[in-house]
């Protein structure tokens, strides 16, 4: 099955901000979180080689999720500063 | 209890002499009496809790002062758990307060925690916090997590039933510690003052909401807040099933043993010292240029955490490596990348507590 063409919100927090911008980013073939981590972490490689977490629509993500238009996917890293 | 002292909050709504009641029997610890700690302390003694306890194994320099506001200029080089401890108990002589002048480690933390009603954590690195996390959980205590980096924070409340009746930790957000080094803390990040000020006020604000009753708690939720913006992002946290949920005081021991075979050793200024006069050694300050103390750079030579992988591709010809920081976090990261690549040909060495423990003898040489 084609995937369609997709518009997906990130917002990034920490050290991950300074990789990239919130933005809206167009997708295509991907359909579900872990594809987007890999287009992520191909698109930033540094992001391959830092700690995060993903929420999508403000919900933790701890198994791989299907992803539909207009989604909001924000990547947190984690932070020890006190 | 003198309520005259709490007056403007006991007329409130909801809450009561019968939640400043609670507050009276309440016994907090809060471990790391740093940016986070300060403000979080205040609140609480002017709040009227019962008992504070405060660790934190780290003397005042002058480099926390544009963030840690219970500290004064004529602090520098006190032990921060006897300043802050006299200076709330200023505030509020009802107080009863602990101090423990030491890091909570695998080793203690089941004691000291099991004496307190809740937690909260200001800690500055990831040992403690998971140590923290870990210990509260297996003792089912509710923990308050806070934690900044440049202009933003996290906070949240851990080990909490939600309406539901579901509790989650900070292994349901990150399971697996980052390596020692792996995330950049405010020495090297950079942190604005009002940042853990604003994080440690929250923080306070969960903890008397816990305490009392009142309100919401940020149970299974975590609040990202960035400064810069002014905005708050909140995240929903549920269980992960990545990792094996500590239920009990043996859960905690079978994870926190004691390492069996060391990548590196951890020594004092003593043995440090000793290694110093042996042929064939080196001795690394791996903190950035512009920290505090300087020190001779002819004896210890500088190679900041943000070199120190490229360095460690050149060629080291001496056989014995020291690495040292300021509390002895950053340098076993160091210790790590040399073990990668050294494998056990050469003796490294971190020096535990760092320059900011052996303050005297760096400043006396």
């Amino acid at each position: 099955m084609k995937i369609e063409k997709m518009h997906i919100e990130i917002i990034s927090f920490g050290k991950i901000s300074e990789l990239m911008d919130n933005q809206t980013i167009e997708i295509e073939g991907v359909g579900n979180t872990d594809e987007l981590k890999q287009y992520l972490e191909k698109k930033y490689p540094a992001l391959a080689e830092m700690k995060y977490k993903l929420a999508l629509n403000k919900n933790i993500v701890q198994q791989n999720a299907q992803l539909k238009n207009h989604d909001c996917i924000a990547i947190m890293p984690p932070f020890s500063g006190g | 209890m003198n309520t005259d002292r709490y007056q403007r909050q006991i007329i409130l709504k909801g809450f009561g002499n019968e939640a400043q009641e609670k507050l009276s029997k309440a016994k907090i610890l809060v471990v790391g009496a740093g940016g986070l700690g300060c403000p979080a302390l205040q609140y609480l003694a002017a709040a009227g809790v019962g008992c504070i306890g405060i660790a934190d194994h780290d003397v005042v320099e002058i480099s926390n002062l544009h963030r840690q506001v219970l500290f004064s200029l004529a602090d520098v080089g006190l032990m921060k758990v006897d300043v802050a401890a006299n200076r709330i108990k200023q505030l509020n002589p009802d107080l009863k307060v602990d101090v423990y002048p030491i890091s909570i480690d695998k080793l203690n933390a089941l004691e000291i925690i099991s004496k307190y009603d809740l937690v909260f954590d200001g800690t500055d690195n990831f040992e403690s916090r998971y140590i923290i996390n870990d210990a509260c959980t297996a003792l089912k205590k509710p923990l308050v997590f806070a934690a900044v980096s440049g202009f933003e924070g996290q906070l949240a409340v851990f080990n909490l039933d939600d309406e539901r009746g579901i509790n989650t930790n900070y292994r349901d957000l990150f399971p697996i510690p980052p390596k020692a080094g792996e995330i950049p803390n405010c020495a090297e990040n950079g942190v604005l003052g009002v940042v853990p000020g604003v994080i440690g006020t929250m923080a306070a604000g969960e903890i008397i909401k816990i305490i009392t009753g009142i309100g919401k708690p940020l149970a299974n939720r975590l609040v990202h807040y960035n400064m810069l913006t002014q905005q708050q992002y909140e995240i929903t946290i549920s269980p992960s099933d990545e990792y094996k949920k500590m239920n009990c005081e043996a859960d905690f021991i079978e994870v926190h043993k004691p390492n069996l075979t060391e990548n590196y050793i951890e020594i004092d200024v003593d043995e440090m010292n000793a290694l110093r006069t042996r042929p064939s050694t080196l001795i690394i300050d791996v903190r950035e240029r512009h920290e505090f103390p300087r020190l001779n750079t002819s004896v210890y030579r500088q190679i900041p955490m943000s070199e120190f992988e490229s360095f460690a591709t050149s060629v080291i010809n001496e056989e014995n490596i020291v690495l040292i920081c300021q509390h002895g976090v950053r340098s076993i990261g160091a210790a790590e990348i040399l073990h990668q690549k050294y494998k056990g040909t050469k003796n490294i060495f971190s020096l535990k507590g760092g320059i900011a423990k052996w303050r005297n003898y760096f400043l006396n040489q």
